[in-house]
């Protein structure tokens, strides 16, 4: 669940005189959306996204030699003038839920990752994020299936269903219990199995039916 | 006076073997059972179209049509399994006895004696009763109640025997036919289309929507999940929108169906609702599709179906709608 085994690391980085030509080409040939800004010993300084980079180009609508004039002008400009304060950054020992809080609260597409100088060791971004819980999901992962039960309300249900899962030989690899839209409790579990009748005849028999509605 | 003959309908060839009965998958709850042939062959012997058909034994497949879809050391893995009594190969659903491997070495050239017969123009088309089912098995494992991979070897065979180039793979089962899409999807001339309750709730969790195939065999693999309750209605809706349109970019030199029959509402093993009568329609369009595209090359490997009167009943449903042509006003279905 740490974000170190999940990030993009090493994160590559530019310093604050690198020009915004040079930081968008980059950002172009890399395919990425983000790039720290570090001083001459990697301490974060800032951010630069690719839509901080787009604003700083002139409009289309330019006449070609006021254009002309601002490209020019960008050359000579170091992205320091344009760049983000670095306000939110994870610790090398963040979690993905630290991580997840992070993006969803301040709506950004990714965040530096830190050591304890400051030092920028990786960045990541929601697309590292989703490749982290796919991998968390197991999906992709072959020869499973998933099974929605209802929790039946009872005490301890998911010792009880790991009992009678143990109880039977039946391995499983994903257990979850989360609330559904209308507050109705739902146990998610995954399965390797393709004998799903024999796994569902175990569980009727350890008081779990199948939840409807999915 | 010159009398008028009658063309003789060409029988629907039935490839079937005693030897299959022989894969024991261990009794107890083991859906894949010898009682799911039985079935069938019953309500065949008692059905009226039992005239048109005409059973013919499969073979053993040989070493290179094997080869062609697994590697070597799986190949000696199962028959070592096998002949060692063990219990399962990689995974206890995979359950085998000492005759598995020669049983799935049958089914597995179930496909290929048909295809030869249907080649020398012996019937209008072919349904191979075999067991155990194929399209679940990957190049080097056995998943899902599966070894060989029966339909893989058959259209491999299909083009390499018989220099047809484009296969049509059409996979109704309920699962996703996840070791059939793998072998080929990488490849343009064997369209891979599986319509299968969606993998987030279903095994074996392959099938996206999202698979297209990759390299050059991007755009020859189509997954058509199906979210769990569907029915009739659903399937008869991808047929006309997706399938057909599909079938007549790719113009087929040969249709495969991985026939599965595990979809039916009364079958434990799936989420979808399909009727009896749902695999009349699919017989009848299959026919109508070999008519149009491959005359005499259509070809059914069976593949799930685990209550056994339904799967019996539904093989009959199936059989008889691809005996029957569609009538004018069944087109629009």
């Amino acid at each position: 669940m740490k974000i170190s085994q999940h990030m993009t690391a090493p994160a590559i980085t530019i310093t604050s005189t690198t020009s915004i030509p040079q930081a968008r080409q980059l950002l172009q040939e890399r395919h990425f959306r983000h790039l720290p800004v570090v001083d001459q010993t990697g301490l974060l300084l800032g951010m630069v996204t690719d839509r901080d980079l787009r604003s700083a180009y002139p409009s289309s609508l330019l006449e070609p030699a006021e254009d002309q004039l601002r490209r020019e002008q960008l050359e000579r400009t170091p992205v320091v003038d344009i760049m983000s304060p670095a306000t939110f950054t994870l610790a090398a020992a963040a979690t993905l839920d630290d991580a997840l809080l992070l993006l969803d609260r301040e709506g950004v597409g990714a965040l530096p990752v830190v050591d304890e100088e400051g030092r920028v060791v990786g960045i990541f971004s929601i697309r590292d994020l989703i490749s982290a819980y796919r991998q968390l999901f197991g999906l992709g992962e072959w020869g499973s299936a998933m099974l929605a039960l209802q929790d039946d309300g009872q005490p301890r249900p998911l010792s009880r269903l790991c009992a009678a899962l143990e109880q039977a030989d039946i391995h499983f690899h994903r257990l979850l219990r989360a609330t559904g839209p209308h507050g109705e409790k739902i146990i998610y579990l995954r399965v390797n199995t393709y004998n799903l009748p024999a796994v569902r005849k175990s569980l009727a028999a350890a008081g779990f039916s199948a939840f409807h509605d999915q | 006076m010159q009398s008028i003959r009658q063309p003789v309908p060409q029988p629907l060839l039935i490839i079937d073997h005693p030897d299959f009965d022989l894969h024991d998958t261990g009794g107890g709850e083991h859906p894949e059972t010898p009682a799911r042939l039985t079935a069938i062959r019953r309500q065949l012997a008692n059905s009226p179209l039992a005239g048109r058909l005409q059973s013919h034994p499969p073979r053993p497949a040989e070493r290179t049509s094997l080869t062609a879809i697994h590697s070597e050391s799986y190949l000696l893995r199962l028959e070592e399994a096998a002949l060692a009594g063990r219990a399962f190969l990689d995974h206890p659903d995979n359950q085998l006895c000492y005759d598995s491997y020669q049983t799935a070495l049958l089914a597995a050239g179930s496909g290929l004696a048909a295809i030869d017969l249907l080649e020398e123009g012996a019937g209008q088309g072919a349904f191979a009763l075999l067991r155990p089912p194929g399209h679940h098995a990957e190049r080097a494992m056995s998943l899902g109640f599966c070894f060989l991979n029966n339909v893989a070897v058959a259209a491999r065979y299909w083009q390499s025997r018989h220099r047809r180039r484009k296969i049509m793979i059409i996979d109704w089962d309920a699962h996703h036919g996840n070791g059939i899409q793998a072998a080929f999807e990488e490849e343009p001339d064997i369209f891979y289309l599986s319509i299968h309750e969606h993998p987030t709730w279903s095994f074996p969790g392959t099938g996206w929507a999202a698979d297209h195939g990759s390299g050059a065999g991007h755009g020859a693999t189509l997954n058509l999940p199906l979210p769990p309750g569907s029915g009739d209605h659903e399937v008869r809706r991808l047929l006309t929108e997706v399938v057909e349109p599909a079938l007549a970019a790719f113009q087929p030199e040969a249709l495969l169906l991985a026939a599965g029959f595990d979809g039916h509402r009364d079958d434990e093993m799936s989420g979808l609702s399909y009727s009896t009568e749902l695999y009349h329609l699919l017989g009848q369009r299959a026919a109508a599709w070999a008519a149009r595209y491959c005359p005499g090359r259509l070809l059914a490997l069976l593949e799930g179906g685990y209550h056994p009167p339904t799967l019996a009943l539904s093989v009959e449903n199936y059989l008889a709608g691809q005996l029957e042509p569609p009538r004018a006003t069944d087109h629009n279905q």
